[in-house]
């Protein structure tokens, strides 16, 4: 039968899915054909009845006999087939098995029901799919829309939840013939859901005429008309493209909620317009705050669109005074079981409608989940889930599931629920009123979350997230008056957040000085000022405010500056892949869980991946460790994730955020292109791979498919599991929950397996794993470069505290804590002196040369000042190899660093050395960044760039200072009064001491030692200054003057500190010597690189102009102080 | 398909009933990469779009054969029996149907009244 019906040219063809759906409908369809038959038809009794009352006006000509074959409208042509096998075939007409002409017609009906049956459907599909579209509000709007999109430049869009416009506008522009469009969305989800559903509604399922574009993904081809990308990703594709000439149309999506990214591509945009007339630019935002955005486009037309709510009941149930929380103590939860219960008395429980409960952070929703999971037992009315970022996503994701009959969800939630995350079927809303919000302290430099009260924007639209489905209930946990009391609208993120990277951003964009740039709502210019210091500091801008050749490249890098830093700096050495690793790790969420922290099978399980030299080493292992199991076991990595309490999405964006990492610095040149043979070349491994690759591919594709239509119902006992019970999670599910992780393996793997090949990932991977300590100190080294000035000093009684009260101090905020996270937390003693090492040469003296500080990621205030992503590094080296500011007295025994932090170093001599090594080991570092860099700004890979000889030979003399220098000293904050009184100042006539100003060329290329006009004492190089601290034991620094023996030349006789540290830039160990001898070789031996080193000295003296090494000089000059004498 | 879309933008099918639109690829009764089947009318069609396959196509609406309005294929503006009826024709000449049509459409009449008061 096949082969006359499902050929391989036939519209049907036999294997396929349809073929299996056919051949079902036909068993179905021949069981009815039999009932109908049986049950007898009198279908010929009504065609008589029919012609004796009919009155014949117009004849349709239609058969007297009903036959159900007579309504459909397709017809089937097979005889030919059927002719040609009967013919050519005639053995298999004689065998029993062979189909007879009764079969034959039998299935051609049977196909004809089916074929008429597959368009009914489709049909349907596609007619409620268009009177769900026109029912929409803004249906009415549609031509409106179009008709102002063409007459204006500026349109704005205003409705609320429900009027479809995030849906629909994009639509109606593409029907009108507009075909290059971008509609920007804040969230990197809202990009995926829209594409797929407005790719749905425009017919356009399998096509690509609609796309999105997020970080790590696109579905964008030639073909693409209307793209959803994220607001950054809009900005960095204008960053590159300045007139924005790929697009006709751009959407602004959400703009009422003022993320930092909407506020400054608006401004963008703007400026924008007016090199580009053609531009339409389509603003579309919740009914809020309308007025702004219209006159900041030179009142651009609006329309507004009412929305589509059900009718929504508010009850104002303000928390009695009693049951008020006080600062310290945890949440009362009474009031909140007070609605449950008022729920549960007031509305029979067959009524289906959930709960949503919004508090303002994890602390609460924990206490209240609590209480409520007590209730909720006893009652079992309730289900009751938690909500917010740092669940893991599976956990997350179990609040769209739905609660068997007769039960509710409770679901408690952060203020994520408001606007990223939109759970249907909910009915009451209960709103403590309360948020946590993120706010920059300049001050500080810290981050802080503080509590606060919403705003009537705000309240409103969590209210409306009960009149989604249906008329619902709003409790308010605040009086009317409070209400009234809010403020209007939240604050915008501009107003809130550290501005560095977005004045970065406009710097790379030729936008003009930051403060005179026009914002919707322009932030402090405080804040701008205080992002142009911290960029300045950061060496991405220079002192013009100008961006500087390391600043172009960080603009380039859509991570934070000190993430972008350490990538730069790795490129230099030969720690490109654990850098990597570490900068993605920390762009990212943490991949531990918080509730699984105290679990203790999963605290063991972790152990081994713990570093106690810092977080990032943590991470680090981490990482490694999961792609190690990845390449062993594939999709086993899930349970090994779980095990240890690992949310293992986070560790799938890190592996793509280092890709892309890879990308962006090989293609700024700072790495060079692996000129490799994809995967190796082997041809047979190609193959392989590509068969992999399109088994995946499809793998991919039938989830896709299959997506969006598996809601579970939840169990009773669900959400009792991870933070209640702990470790529950990780062995103990039911069988429906681990069905559904397996599930999940599967598409995660898949799309990782795409995008990377393991086994390179692995080979990359294993440069990083058991890193010698040479090369972790290195590698601290640069994180901790990267980090500065984010440092912090140990209190200098913490080894006499408990573990949970160790104190630290950053120049700018005293007395602040290691996030519990940190492995630091649990291991402090790693961080103080040992006591073996300590010297005590005074009553606050405690000598050692084991000080560390602590180089930190990020300063957040909660409830405390917390410190995370510690990493630990030695104080002396680290300081003098990374802080800006170095200062010192004549002997350089006392050193201040960037104003607070004192280092008294014992032993003159020892003092010079360590000084004098950390001098030129960053001289030659600094040379070659930008050796490096200007090799990638000339964008030739090919160029003399870094000799890999002379990476070496600095990376082994950065090593072996930080890991043998051992120095005794002292290291403590500055006291306020300190502080004051720190520097000499100007000096209005120049001391003898400064007469003979040693020429300190060679020690710093291009920067001459000057007088300092502000601290005083000598400025040597652009972070160091000598002799300018107002203690000075002695300003006659010719007294100084110490006898000293020079290991690499003969010479011998007493010198000042700085000519000390002169002679030893200038005199190299002799076997080096002899090798840069040997280099220059041809010609003249020796003279070239003694050339370099000499330079005219005019004696007065002599009154003669000598050409002599810098030593040389020295040398003649005592001559005549001795012949004087 | 994409391209014949992108080169004809104006091939719109529309309802003249319920006024439901959307564009058509092709018009006739042999519609492309059929193979075996034929349409036993001229009818607008279009790739379907609920369909992965891209050969798989979907009837939209063809003209009534007698007032030869512009219909779709959606039982309440038209039906098929034989020839494509609009559903007002039908009524008009529903003495010449078969009682199981004429069943079929009193049903329908009779369901869609509470759906009627729903919309208002």
């Amino acid at each position: 039968m096949d082969q006359i019906f499902f050929r391989e040219q036939d519209y049907i063809q036999a294997g396929s899915s349809e073929h299996r759906e056919f051949w079902a409908f036909f068993d179905r369809f021949q069981r009815f054909k039999a009932k109908r038959d049986m049950s007898g038809s009198g279908a010929r009794d009504e065609v008589k009845e029919r012609k004796r009352t009919g009155h014949e006006k117009v004849d349709l000509g239609l058969p007297r006999e009903y036959d159900a074959r007579y309504r459909i409208n397709v017809s089937v042509c097979t005889g030919d087939v059927e002719q040609r096998m009967g013919k050519a075939d005639p053995t298999r007409r004689q065998r029993s098995s062979g189909p007879g002409p009764q079969e034959v017609s039998d299935c051609r009906l049977a196909l004809l029901h089916f074929l008429d049956f597959s368009q009914k459907q489709s049909f349907g599909k596609l007619a409620k799919l268009r009177r769900e579209q026109n029912n929409l509000p803004i249906f009415q709007y549609r031509d409106r829309i179009v008709e102002l999109v063409r007459l204006h430049p500026v349109v704005v869009v205003a409705g609320d939840t429900g009027c479809g416009k995030s849906t629909q506008v994009p639509q109606y522009l593409l029907s009108a013939g507009f075909t290059h469009i971008a509609c920007t969305q804040p969230r990197r989800i809202a990009c995926i859901s829209l594409a797929k559903r407005v790719s749905f509604e425009s017919l356009n399922q399998y096509g690509s005429k609609v796309g999105y574009q997020i970080r790590f993904e696109t579905s964008r081809t030639a073909a693409t008309k209307l793209l959803f990308l994220t607001e950054g990703l809009l900005l960095r594709q204008i960053q590159q493209d300045k007139n924005l000439d790929q697009y006709e149309v751009v959407i602004v999506d959400e703009v009422h909620e003022r993320h930092l990214h909407c506020d400054f591509l608006l401004g963008v945009l703007r400026s924008l317009l007016a090199d580009r007339p053609g531009l339409r630019l389509i603003l579309m935002s919740a009914t809020i705050n309308i007025k702004l955005f219209s006159e900041y486009f030179h009142s651009a037309p609006v329309l507004q669109v009412p929305g589509r709510l059900f009718p929504i009941q508010v009850i104002y149930q303000p928390i009695p005074p009693e049951e008020q929380p006080s600062r310290s103590e945890k949440l009362d939860p009474r009031p909140y079981l007070r609605i449950l219960q008022g729920i549960d008395q007031r509305y029979p429980p067959e009524e289906r409608g959930d709960l949503l409960l919004f508090l303002s952070g994890v602390a609460e929703i924990g206490t209240i989940q609590e209480a409520c999971q007590v209730y909720a037992t006893h009652t079992r009315r309730w289900i009751v889930l938690p909500l917010h970022s740092t669940l893991s996503l599976a956990q997350q994701d179990k609040v769209f599931d739905v609660a068997p009959l007769a039960v509710r969800k409770c679901i408690i939630s952060t203020n994520i629920a408001e606007t990223s995350v939109t759970i249907d079927g909910v009915r009451f809303v209960v709103d403590s009123g309360k948020v946590k919000e993120m706010s920059f302290d300049p001050k500080a430099k810290m981050q802080r979350l503080q509590e606060f009260w919403i705003s009537r924007a705000s309240s409103e639209q969590r209210k409306g997230r009960a009149g989604r489905t249906g008329p619902g209930v709003c409790y308010r946990l605040y009086s009317e008056s409070d209400y009234n009391a809010f403020a209007p609208y939240p604050v915008p993120e501009i107003h809130r957040v550290a501005l560095d990277s977005l004045v970065l951003q406009m710097k790379s964009m030729d936008l003009g000085d930051p403060l005179s740039f026009v914002f919707i709502d322009p932030p402090p210019t405080s804040s701008i000022q205080t992002a142009v210091t911290y960029l300045k500091e950061q060496g991405a801008l220079d002192s013009r405010g100008e961006l500087t050749s390391i600043g172009r490249l960080l603009s380039q890098l859509p991570v934070d500056v000190v993430i972008g830093k350490m990538l730069v700096l790795g490129s230099l050495f030969n720690l490109v892949e654990p850098v990597l690793t570490v900068a993605a790790a920390l762009s990212v969420q943490s991949p531990f869980l918080r509730s699984s922290q105290h679990n203790p099978d999963c605290s063991t399980a972790r152990q081994p991946l713990h570093s106690n030299q810092g977080d990032p080493f943590t991470l680090l292992n981490t990482f490694n460790a999961w792609v190690e199991v990845k390449r062993e076991r594939g999709g086993g990595s899930r349970k090994w994730c779980r095990r240890r309490g690992l949310e293992e999405q986070r560790l799938y964006e890190m592996v793509n955020l280092r890709r892309q990492f890879k990308e962006l610095l090989r293609s700024h040149g700072l790495l060079e292109s692996e000129d490799r043979a994809p995967s190796g070349g082997d041809r047979l491994q190609r193959r392989e791979r590509f068969t992999e690759r399109k088994k995946l591919h499809q793998l991919k594709r039938h989830h896709e498919q299959q997506e969006g239509t598996k809601r579970k119902v939840l169990r009773m006992d669900e959400g009792q599991d991870g933070e209640l019970s702990s470790g529950s999670d990780t062995e103990g599910r039911g069988r429906k929950g681990k069905k559904r992780q397996e599930e999940d393996v599967d598409i995660q793997e898949v799309k990782f397996k795409l995008r990377h090949n393991v086994s390179e990932l692995q080979e990359a991977v294993s440069a990083s794993q058991d890193l010698s300590s040479r090369h972790q100190a290195l590698l601290k080294l640069l994180l901790c470069r990267g980090l500065y000035p984010q440092l912090a000093l140990p209190d200098e009684h913490n080894s006499n505290r408990k573990d949970s009260e160790q104190v630290f101090h950053t120049r700018n905020k005293q007395g602040v804590v290691i996030h519990p996270t940190s492995v630091f937390a649990s291991d402090p003693e790693v961080l103080h002196v040992p006591e073996d090492d300590v010297r005590e040469t005074g009553p606050d003296r405690r000598d050692s040369s084991r000080h560390q500080l602590l180089a930190f990621v990020t300063l957040l205030e909660t409830n405390k000042p917390y410190l995370s992503n510690c990493v630990r590094v030695p104080a002396l080296q680290a300081l003098l190899l990374v802080a800006n500011s170095v200062d010192t007295n004549a002997d350089c025994t006392r050193l201040v660093v960037d104003g607070w932090l004192e280092l008294e170093v014992k032993e003159p001599e020892e003092a010079l050395r360590v000084l004098s090594t950390a001098l030129s080991l960053r001289c030659e570092w600094e040379r070659l960044l930008k050796v490096q860099l200007g090799q990638s700004s000339l964008g030739e890979a090919s160029g003399q760039g870094v000799s890999r000889r002379d990476m070496e030979k600095l990376s082994e003399g950065l090593v072996r200072f930080l890991l043998y220098t051992e120095v005794s000293y002292s290291l403590q904050r500055l006291t306020a009064f300190q502080t004051q009184n720190l520097y000499v100042g100007p000096q209005s006539e120049p001391d003898s001491s400064y007469a003979e100003v040693p020429d300190l060329s060679p020690l710093f290329p291009g920067a001459e030692a000057k007088p300092d006009p502000i601290k005083g004492g000598l400025r040597v190089s652009g972070f160091f200054t000598y002799n300018c601290l107002a203690d000075s034991k002695d300003l006659y620094s010719e007294c100084l003057r110490t006898f000293w023996s020079c290991p690499n030349c003969e010479l011998y006789m007493p010198l000042t500190p700085l000519e000390r540290m002169h002679h030893e830039a200038s005199c190299r160990p002799a076997g080096e010597r002899q090798e840069a001898e040997k280099e220059s070789g041809d010609g003249k031996p020796g003279s070239s690189s003694m050339s370099s080193l000499t330079r005219v000295y005019h004696c007065d003296v002599c009154n003669e102009d000598l050409k002599l090494t810098s030593t040389e000089i020295l040398k003649h000059k005592r001559q005549h102080m001795f012949a004087a004498k | 398909m994409e391209q014949t879309a992108t080169e004809t933008p104006q091939n719109t099918f529309s309802c003249q009933l319920c006024g439901l639109s959307t564009s058509f690829t092709y018009y006739g009764q042999k519609p492309p990469n059929t193979r075996a089947i034929v349409l036993l009318e001229e009818c607008f069609v279009t790739k379907d779009p609920f369909s992965p396959d891209k050969e798989k196509f979907l009837v939209l609406g063809s003209t009534c054969s007698l007032c030869g309005k512009c219909v779709c294929v959606g039982p309440d503006c038209s039906l098929f029996y034989t020839k494509r009826f609009c559903v007002p024709c039908v009524n008009r000449h529903l003495d010449q149907f078969p009682q199981q049509v004429r069943a079929e459409l009193a049903k329908k009449s009779q369901s869609s009244q509470p759906g009627v008061t729903q919309l208002t």
